[in-house]
């Protein structure tokens, strides 16, 4: 392929030889903290004092402070460079964002876009707490729609912390595909 | 908010709204919340990046929306609720830079005996519905 791609390139059996088994795994660098916590909160305009007040917190039930629970997914990320590496910039195959079914599992695709996702919460995290996330595949829905042929990927994620609690499962639909030509357009 | 205000589930209706949030989307808002969520995608911090894929302009990400309606149930629930489910969150429209955002919900279903209950969510801008999103809470008794 002479473009960067959008995603691993393979064949459908590739694909369907990873089906239920694991596929990434992502331990974040740094633990819960309060000013990760604060920093998170700031942009969205969010106030609530169970994020940073201990006091407010135990009143409501938990340990201490707690993590809003849709930052789940910023603990579990790995960190993105290393000294030397070089910038990302738009020619690069776009991986600034860790989704192991795009970019780790083949597929005869060179494009794709995430439908949906939905997660559940368990546990809640607790500065000082780290975060493991492990990927499985467990769907492979061939399919063709308008923009091109394709497959719906599910990828499972299970969060879990340094004690072997789990803090959260999600799941996410991507749509990856071959774009239709115009030739094979009706 | 402060750890005494919480909605019980006793005071809960089917069809009850959750107070709409707006907000801006602004390129030094989308930027805080790269760095904060840590989703370093160039296209939610860079326009010209964005628009090379098609995009209006840089546009805000899935942890930043999935993050606005936890902040709406939290405000309408309280600091007691125990958010227990978000999804399936469905993004449908660009939310980009120079967007009003207002973040809305409704409650759609009610379980007193498991004290839970389930909303819908979504977000409207000009361009008309951006996201949508169920989830479920746990309320205090």
């Amino acid at each position: 392929m002479s473009e960067p791609s959008w995603g691993l390139w393979g064949s459908w059996e590739e694909t369907e030889s990873l089906l239920d088994k694991q596929v990434g795994q992502s331990t974040g660098p740094d633990p819960v903290e309060r000013g990760s916590i604060r920093r998170w909160l700031e942009p969205k305009e969010f106030a609530c004092d169970i994020h940073t007040d201990a006091e407010a917190a135990l009143a409501a039930g938990y340990e201490d402070i707690v993590a809003p629970v849709s930052m789940v997914f910023t603990y579990g990320m790995a960190a993105y460079w290393q000294p030397g590496d070089k910038p990302a910039s738009i020619e690069d195959e776009p991986t600034q964002i860790q989704i192991p079914v795009i970019f780790d599992v083949p597929a005869p695709c060179d494009k794709s876009f995430a439908t949906s996702i939905e997660v559940e919460f368990f546990e809640p995290l607790y500065p000082g707490d780290v975060v493991t996330c492990t990927s499985k595949l467990v769907d492979i829905k061939r399919k063709e729609l308008k923009v091109g042929e394709g497959a719906f990927l599910r990828q499972e994620d299970t969060f879990t912390k340094q004690t072997g609690e789990v803090v959260a499962v999600s799941y996410l639909d991507i749509f990856r595909f071959v774009a239709t030509t115009a030739e094979h357009q009706s | 908010m402060s750890a005494t205000q919480c909605r019980s589930i006793a005071e809960v209706a089917v069809g009850d709204e959750l107070p709409t949030i707006e907000i801006p989307v602004t390129l030094q808002r989308l930027v805080m919340e790269a760095g904060a969520n840590r989703d370093f995608s160039l296209m939610h911090h860079d326009g010209g990046v964005a628009r090379a894929t098609g995009a209006p302009d840089a546009f805000a990400n899935t942890y930043f929306l999935m993050g606005m309606f936890e902040r709406l149930m939290r405000e309408w629930a309280g600091p007691y609720a125990r958010i227990r489910k978000i999804g399936p969150l469905r993004m449908l429209i660009f939310n980009a830079v120079g967007d009003t955002l207002s973040i809305k919900g409704v409650v759609e279903s009610l379980d007193e005996g498991a004290g839970t209950v389930g909303v819908s969510m979504w977000v409207d801008s000009d361009r008309g519905q951006t996201v949508t999103s169920k989830a479920l809470l746990e309320l205090a008794r």
